[in-house]
């Protein structure tokens, strides 16, 4: 159990630098960086817990992370007075597929340059099709207060 | 203020007003429905019957109705990456527009002076190198392989920035700095430094994934921007493409294919 917790402490810490890394990046203002930092612990912490324990797949695990950090960024939102994606979408970063996406399009260049393999296409397509699956479900999640509570109604 | 006595000098300056808050929004990559729903509620706080705005990925037209008369006007728009602190000041302009608290000329004023400061470039390679050595960290890297990571990657963040100060396309800009980080990183592999040189090359050109672009792209198509969603989706997908371009040419200059073989 202890166990579990430092690593899932360890986990959030990693995450909250790179979310205000490229909050910096993206100009966020000083005030929403504390948001920024919470958000991608909380949203990277979450989909940790998921994965490897509750043994959700990595797509919709990523979702439900978006979705739980969406809804706690509306309620930072009202108190900032700012567009809630102007912080959730650096809590994001943590989670993108980068990784996933230059194996892919690494995988394609190969498959150029030393001929069709199945290991390769493998690599191409599997790769491509996770970073599709998780940016959507990183987006729809972030999406996800707007769609269910606040359809006619702005956010802020 | 009542719709009927808005003259037409009046509904010029809210139209203007409106375009320039939609510009400032588009530039800076904020999603098409804040833009939209912005613009349009800053112009009926001022005075508008209507507002309509119509986004595609290099122009904005927004006509203001007041008692009958209408109003039109386009707007080139070229995309200026990505800065939050203005998106939050147009977005707070709006809200104080709204309470009543500001008239055309204050609204005017106030989209003036918007500044554009930015983050001190050096500390913001330093978060970056950070930020990249805990994705390294994240993905099982030994402490070593941290460090390189971070070097890599600080050292790219700061080419990056160099070139955009030089205004090079972006598309150059990420093939560069990727090249740049690549590079750094393959020094690992090379001379075996560290354990596991491939986790310290992924991890080093992930400053370089266009997570903004993306997550935009995809939050526009589901509300039903496709038109924009598309335009900054093939632009992420052509960002991440000139990365990999970088990559490979790195790849092959020190033949180090640890990554992909």
């Amino acid at each position: 159990m202890i166990d579990l917790l430092l690593h899932l402490i360890e986990d959030m810490l990693l995450a909250a630098v790179p979310a205000v890394g490229f909050a910096l990046v993206f100009n966020v203002p000083r005030e929403a960086l504390k948001y920024c930092a919470l958000g991608g612990a909380l949203g990277h912490g979450l989909r940790w817990l998921l994965i490897n324990h509750a043994h959700i797949r990595i797509e919709w695990a990523t979702f439900i992370a978006a979705t739980v950090v969406s809804m706690v960024g509306v309620y930072w939102a009202r108190k900032l007075r700012a567009h809630p994606k102007v912080f959730t979408v650096a809590a994001m970063i943590p989670m993108i597929p980068g990784v996933y996406a230059f194996t892919a399009l690494l995988a394609l260049a190969e498959i150029e340059r030393s001929g069709l393999s199945d290991p390769l296409l493998a690599k191409a397509i599997e790769n491509g099709l996770r970073t599709l699956f998780i940016v959507a479900g990183l987006a729809v999640g972030l999406a996800m207060p707007g769609l269910l509570f606040y359809r006619r109604k702005p956010l802020v | 203020m009542n719709p009927s006595v808005i003259n037409e000098s009046q509904q010029r300056d809210i139209t203007v007003i409106c375009v320039r808050t939609a510009i400032q929004l588009m530039q800076f990559s904020a999603e098409s429905v804040l833009v939209e729903s912005v613009t349009r509620r800053i112009g009926l706080a001022l005075g508008a019957e209507s507002v309509e705005v119509a986004l595609t990925a290099n122009g904005i037209t927004i006509t203001t109705l007041c008692g009958g008369r209408s109003d039109t006007t386009v707007r080139r728009n070229i995309d200026r990456g990505i800065n939050m602190r203005t998106v939050t000041e147009v977005q707070r302009i709006m809200l104080d527009a709204e309470a009543g608290h500001l008239g055309i000329a204050e609204v005017s004023r106030r989209l003036d002076d918007i500044g554009s400061q930015r983050y001190n470039p050096w500390v913001v390679s330093i978060m970056i190198g950070l930020s990249c050595a805990c994705f390294a960290r994240l993905a099982k890297a030994d402490l070593p392989a941290c460090a390189l990571t971070f070097v890599a990657s600080f050292i790219a963040m700061t080419v990056r920035h160099q070139l955009a100060h030089l205004n090079f396309n972006p598309l150059v800009n990420f093939a560069i700095a990727a090249f740049v980080a690549t590079s750094i990183a393959a020094q690992g592999l090379i001379h075996n430094l560290v354990e596991k040189p491939q986790v310290a090359m992924a991890a080093s050109v992930l400053l370089l994934v266009p997570g903004f672009p993306l997550i935009n792209s995809v939050s526009d198509m589901v509300k039903g921007y496709v038109n924009t969603g598309l335009a900054r989706g093939m632009m992420a997908v052509l960002l991440c493409a000139a990365s990999c371009g970088g990559i490979l040419l790195a790849m092959t200059v020190w033949n180090a294919w640890g990554w992909i073989r």
